[in-house]
């Protein structure tokens, strides 16, 4: 008997953790109030009017180990993952994921310990939001036009980490968010739709839920039928069965009012195949955009739907072309059709180029028609024969890791 | 004991060849076209078409004219100009049986016709579907039977046309995707390739839809705006990345060569490409004004 009890003693005093020694019995509130002896700004923090729980319960060795740590700050996981310890915040089958969460980048929003404003936010909401979003918090700011939920924050109508529900972090899909304060059946509501039943499509089609300058929210360049309520300009009468049908299909139905314009573009040699197609819409919105021309969104997500191939060139290049990051591709390219090789604006790659870098016509290494270029007999230099407009993966846009490998494709007699 | 060795010798003689096959073409530079008889410059050539007797006819796009030459045992030979006022935007190219040259002309949007006589013998007329003015014909190619088989762009489909332009099948391309140029191999099968997402279509002989034969490829190509198929391999002219990939017929993907630049053997921005009789694979390229002719691994 006594050989069996010895031993489960003796196991059980060994497993005894360190705390629960008699030599390493910790102090009253060690687990976090003995922190703030040598940490007393956090007296500061801890008035703020918005305090995480676990420092409102001086609970520090909640996220920190006070002993050692692989991680920051003493953390007791990585930064990136003790949140996640104790905060659940994208739903299950989430369709859309805020990017700092997806990133684990909590601390991008929220201070871990304390801060004057709601939910341990670094800044009031709507500022916050802006820091990012400053394109649509700035436009919202100064819209003729304003949408009032956006005056009552962000979050009325989008979750701030993740969505189950919506894209772009929307609490409901589009229509079904707008009409639960939009009454649809309202007569109002029918006579300001020219009495097409729209209740059922795509409000942001047309609207800019931020606010605009344009009457009714209309994005901010509205088709002119639409604008004149013409609707029947392009869509069979609103009494018709087939109301929504277009009158024609394709770019036969534009060409009843952009036929100049058409007829401009078909006397070009070099047709962009979406043209072509007839398919205006691959790159138009019928009715309203925030874009000039009716463009349906930035180009560069745009041309980007097939070339996407030419704009991954810029995302990975060090140094950025100008149109290309402001999504202005028809600074260099006609996007309807050309006489000019690679749909360009301009014959001569020089001229166009020199429209932005006008020194490069004076100023520069010897380019022009009278100079060849060593390589190909039938070539002369221009700013393409060093340079790649959509970047590549080493600096200045030049195709090759070091300036001295693209010099001596042509100066041979320098190489080392 | 000694059964092993040969046995082994066997196998791998067996397996080589598919493996080599395998790693694509390997493409060997032999010759860069920059001039004419007259040692008038190429400007921006676009198309090419070879024949099994050794001819080989450019399209000078830039110059609006075409070039006849001959490649035959590795030797060029002619370059004569062929300046049709119909044909001042030529594309693309197909010779066919008996010799004759048909031509897309980009702006006119058309095929036309060039005799062996090398005049001008009118535009291929097509019949039998609805609206005929309203095909614009993207890109063509020809079977061995003559029969053309066209991407209709305006309507989104492929049209196969018996030789004299009247239309014997129709096949409606995939809802998703910039179908920019087929080709159809011995059996029938007809291949599109969709250069937006980089995959590759077929449809075999008497099919009514293609159906996928790749994944995109984007990961390995930029823009495969050009397709041909021959040698048993699926030839991709990657014209924004500026190099040709190589594709067994079933889709699976063996290589990928030749790069950027201007130098004899390098790429810009590459337009169409035909088999020689001879092995060999001429490349239309465009921006650096010349024609290639690389030789490819028997």
């Amino acid at each position: 008997m006594r050989r069996v009890v010895l031993p489960v003693l003796l196991l059980a005093l060994a497993a005894r953790p360190a705390w629960a020694s008699p030599n390493h019995k910790l102090r009253p509130g060690a687990n976090g109030a003995v922190c703030l002896e040598c940490h007393g700004d956090f007296e500061e923090k801890l008035k703020k009017a918005s305090v995480h729980t676990p420092v409102k319960s001086r609970d520090c060795v909640g996220c920190h180990n006070p002993h050692a740590s692989n991680h920051g700050k003493l953390l007791a996981a990585a930064q990136k993952e003790i949140c996640a310890t104790c905060h659940d915040v994208v739903p299950k089958g989430a369709r859309s994921v805020h990017k700092p969460v997806a990133e684990q980048q909590c601390a991008g929003c929220h201070d871990p310990h304390a801060s004057a404003n709601k939910f341990n936010l670094v800044k009031p909401a709507a500022e916050l939001c802006g820091s990012c979003h400053k394109g649509v918090v700035d436009g919202a700011a100064k819209a003729r036009f304003k949408h009032k939920p956006v005056a009552q924050g962000c979050s009325t109508c989008h979750e701030p980490h993740a969505s189950a529900k919506g894209g772009a972090l929307l609490k409901a899909d589009v229509p079904g968010l707008c009409v639960n304060c939009h009454k649809t059946e309202t007569p109002i509501f029918l006579k300001q739709h020219v009495s097409y039943p729209v209740g059922k499509s795509r409000c942001t089609s047309c609207h800019d839920p931020h606010g605009s300058n344009a009457r009714g929210m209309l994005k901010d360049r509205v088709h002119p039928p639409v604008a004149k309520g013409m609707c029947t300009m392009c869509h069979e009468p609103p009494g018709s069965p087939n109301r929504f049908k277009t009158r024609q299909v394709g770019a036969a139905l534009c060409k009843g009012c952009h036929g100049q314009k058409m007829s401009q573009i078909q006397a070009r040699s070099r047709i962009h195949q979406p043209v072509a197609e007839g398919s205006c819409l691959a790159c138009h919105t019928p009715h309203a955009s925030s874009k000039p021309g009716l463009v349906k969104g930035n180009m560069v997500v745009v041309c980007g739907e097939c070339h996407a191939d030419t704009i991954r060139r810029q995302e990975v290049s060090p140094t950025k072309h100008q149109p290309v990051k402001d999504g202005d591709c028809a600074a260099c390219h006609d996007p309807h059709s050309s006489d000019a090789s690679l749909m360009f604006q301009n014959p001569s790659r020089i001229e166009l180029c020199a429209k932005c870098h006008e020194w490069q016509k004076h100023s520069t290494h010897p380019i022009g028609d009278t100079r060849k270029d060593p390589r190909n007999k039938n070539l002369t230099l221009d700013c393409l024969s060093c340079h790649r407009a959509h970047g590549t993966e080493y600096p200045h846009m030049m195709p090759y890791t070091k300036t001295s490998d693209l010099c001596t494709k042509c100066h041979e007699n320098l190489k080392r | 004991m000694t059964w092993k060795i040969p046995f082994v010798a066997v196998v791998l003689a067996l397996l080589l060849p598919a493996a080599a096959g395998a790693q694509g073409a390997a493409l060997r530079f032999e010759k860069a076209i920059y001039v004419d008889e007259k040692e008038v410059a190429l400007r921006a050539p676009e198309g090419v078409a070879c024949s099994e007797g050794g001819a080989l006819v450019v399209a000078d796009t830039g110059n609006a004219r075409l070039l006849l030459f001959s490649w035959k045992d590795g030797v060029l030979d002619g370059g004569q100009p062929l300046k049709l006022p119909q044909l001042a935007h030529p594309t693309r190219l197909q010779l066919d049986r008996k010799g004759d040259l048909l031509v897309l002309d980009r702006k006119a949007r058309k095929i036309g016709r060039v005799g062996v006589d090398r005049a001008f013998a009118g535009w291929l007329e097509v019949s039998g579907v609805g609206d005929t003015t309203a095909v614009v014909p993207g890109s063509f190619k020809l079977d061995a039977a003559d029969n053309v088989y066209l991407v209709d762009l305006a309507a989104r489909r492929v049209l196969v046309l018996d030789p004299g332009g009247k239309v014997t099948r129709e096949i409606p391309l995939p809802a998703d995707g910039e179908f920019t140029d087929l080709d159809v191999d011995a059996t029938g099968k007809i291949f599109v390739v969709d250069a937006a997402h980089a995959t590759i279509y077929a449809a075999e002989k008497g099919a009514g839809a293609f159906q996928p034969i790749t994944k995109p490829m984007k990961d390995r190509m930029s823009f495969p705006a050009y397709l041909a198929v021959g040698r048993g391999r699926i030839f991709l002219v990657d014209q924004n990345g500026m190099g040709i990939v190589t594709l067994g017929i079933d889709g699976a993907f063996q290589g990928r060569e030749l790069s950027l630049g201007s130098n004899d053997g390098n790429l810009l921005y590459p337009g169409q490409i035909c088999l020689g009789a001879e092995g060999d694979l001429f490349v239309a390229d465009r921006q650096n004004n010349r024609v290639q002719v690389f030789a490819m691994k028997r």
